[in-house]
């Protein structure tokens, strides 16, 4: 029987290697061109030692028929995210965890050929390498070829996070190849140039780059030894490890201490949460404008996976931390922006795909003091909120807030109110199109309503 | 740790100011590679001088400890 089979559209530049779909299960083929360094990878010992710390995505090898490629594997699955929806200590995790493997890759007698953002995914919150074929025989002398790559993807991103702002991740959107030296260096503020790893890996680099870009000479000796090219590992992990984001806090990530309900109201809330929970028992659950994940952990105990989405990158980094602090397995935050969601960018609009089409077997969406935000902020009609939760999930449990509450009158208190539709009714007869109001609770003492709905 | 900037910022500006003449290159990772040699050989130094410094430090201590 042939199965069919399709290939993963972001797998085109290895030439050893494909990452394919057949009946919906991932797999990587290895042509024969990798076999040196796949059983050297095996056989050295570095995959088990990588897969053991958790570092490399483990595999099984699968029976293969033909004579042109030399293995297949069946990697264990990871929820793709990309590194704009990631917070800033994500980003640090990953680019740690990148020099980490290429240390214990020396020691093996490989090297990373890549070190690009997107070669990092997160399983329980920790960084792993989903990569395995960009592993490559080390050849004694030889300098890091990803050298550039890496600071490309994760240095110049993470220094622009924190010495100028949390939001410039993003510009990986429209740089998907790692953000240019040359612009991060001009971005970056003058006292960078100070901090020595960053005059090195960023403002000094750029310069290099700019020099030699033009040249026509051919010079083939550049060496670097072992002990040597350790040392600037060393020295990036030094570097990275010294970049920290200055102490502030935004509107958002301070919300639950400023919300207008009482103690009393908030357990009200919590308890019809679970009660809606109990109903559906949803194990994959995306919390929208999930904030610190505060509802969103009332379905740890039972689910599979939460996505706690929020815009706030710092709602996201508290979030995250005390995930990994506490070593919550099955919540995953990331920054999205409901208003302008992650895009679908790269070759043919194909290689890293949208949030959408990542929503897979999602049981319920979450919407909690949200949608009057995208209501009177955005002033995105009901029917179109009703139209984007019912393509992610079946279940939806979501939070009307009435007009009179004093959130939203502060929300109008300086502009005009033309939102003549922001009422009850016109909430249920826009989401009823598509949905079908299963429970409906009054949160005590508050100008709150929470809904549990199933799409029709 | 301010000497050692000093030092190595000196030899960095020595291998910086005339570098083509040492690695000229025709692919645009050139630069990357170059900075990166000079790089890892001021920090590769740096590294071999800690050790070194290491190594006397252990020597006198244990000649100090022999005496003793």
């Amino acid at each position: 029987m042939n199965n069919y089979q399709t290939i993963e559209l972001s797998s085109f530049k290895d030439k050893d290697a494909q990452v394919y779909f057949e009946n919906n299960i991932l797999y990587r083929r290895i042509y024969n061109s990798y076999k040196n360094d796949y059983d050297l990878l095996i056989n050295s010992g570095l995959y088990k030692t990588l897969t053991k710390q958790s570092l490399l995505i483990e595999h099984t090898e699968i029976e293969n028929s033909s004579d042109e490629i030399y293995k297949v594997i069946k990697p264990e699955e990871v929820f793709i995210t990309y590194p704009w929806e990631w917070c800033f200590s994500q980003f640090k995790n990953a680019a740690l965890a990148t020099l980490k493997i290429q240390k214990e890759a020396l020691n093996y007698g490989m090297s990373l050929k890549d070190a690009n953002c997107y070669n990092i995914q997160f399983k329980h919150n920790k960084p792993l390498l989903i990569d395995t074929t960009s592993f490559e025989i080390y050849k004694d002398g030889e300098p890091w070829v990803a050298y550039k790559q890496f600071c490309e993807n994760f240095l110049a991103p993470l220094a622009l996070m924190a010495y100028k702002d949390i939001r410039l991740n993003k510009l990986l959107i429209s740089n998907i190849n790692g953000i240019p030296l040359d612009l991060a260096s001009k971005l970056l503020p003058f006292k960078t140039k100070f901090n020595l790893g960053l005059q090195f890996h960023i403002h000094m680099h750029s310069k290099m780059q700019s020099k030699y870009n033009d040249t026509n000479k051919k010079q083939t000796n550049i060496k670097i030894s072992k002990n040597s090219q350790k040392a600037l590992l060393d020295n990036l992990i030094n570097c990275i490890t010294n970049i920290k984001l200055p102490e502030y806090s935004t509107e958002w990530e301070d919300y639950y201490r400023f919300t207008n309900y009482s103690d009393e109201s908030f357990e009200k809330k919590k308890s019809i949460i679970l009660e809606y929970k109990n109903t559906v028992n949803p194990k994959i659950i995306w919390d929208f404008g999930a904030n610190t994940g505060v509802f969103s952990r009332l379905f740890a105990d039972t689910a599979d996976e939460i996505l706690a989405l929020d815009i706030d990158p710092l709602a996201i980094e508290k979030n995250y931390n005390f995930a990994l602090k506490n070593n919550e397995e099955n919540i995953r935050p990331i920054v999205f922006d409901m208003i302008n969601p992650s895009p679908a960018i790269g070759w043919n609009n194909q290689e890293r795909g949208d949030l959408r089409s990542r929503a897979k077997n999602v049981d319920m969406a979450m919407a909690l003091a949200l949608i009057h935000h995208l209501r009177i902020t955005y002033n995105i009609p009901f029917c179109k909120m009703a139209e984007y939760f019912s393509q992610i999930a079946p279940y939806l449990i979501i939070e009307f807030i009435e007009k009179d509450d004093s959130q939203i009158q502060k929300m109008l208190l300086n502009r005009k109110d033309v939102f003549d539709d922001y009422n009850e009714q016109a909430f249920e007869n826009a989401f009823t199109k598509k949905y079908t109001i299963i429970k409906k609770d009054k949160i005590t003492n508050t100008r709150r309503t929470l809904y549990l709905m199933k799409e029709i | 740790m301010s000497k050692k900037i000093k030092i190595f910022s000196i030899i960095a500006l020595i291998v910086a100011i005339n570098p083509q003449q040492a690695f000229a290159y025709l692919d645009p990772g050139t630069g990357s590679m170059i900075m990166q040699v000079i790089v890892a050989s001021i920090v590769g130094a740096g590294a071999a001088i800690g050790v070194f410094k290491q190594k006397i430090a252990d020597f006198f201590k244990n000649i100090g400890h022999k005496g003793e």
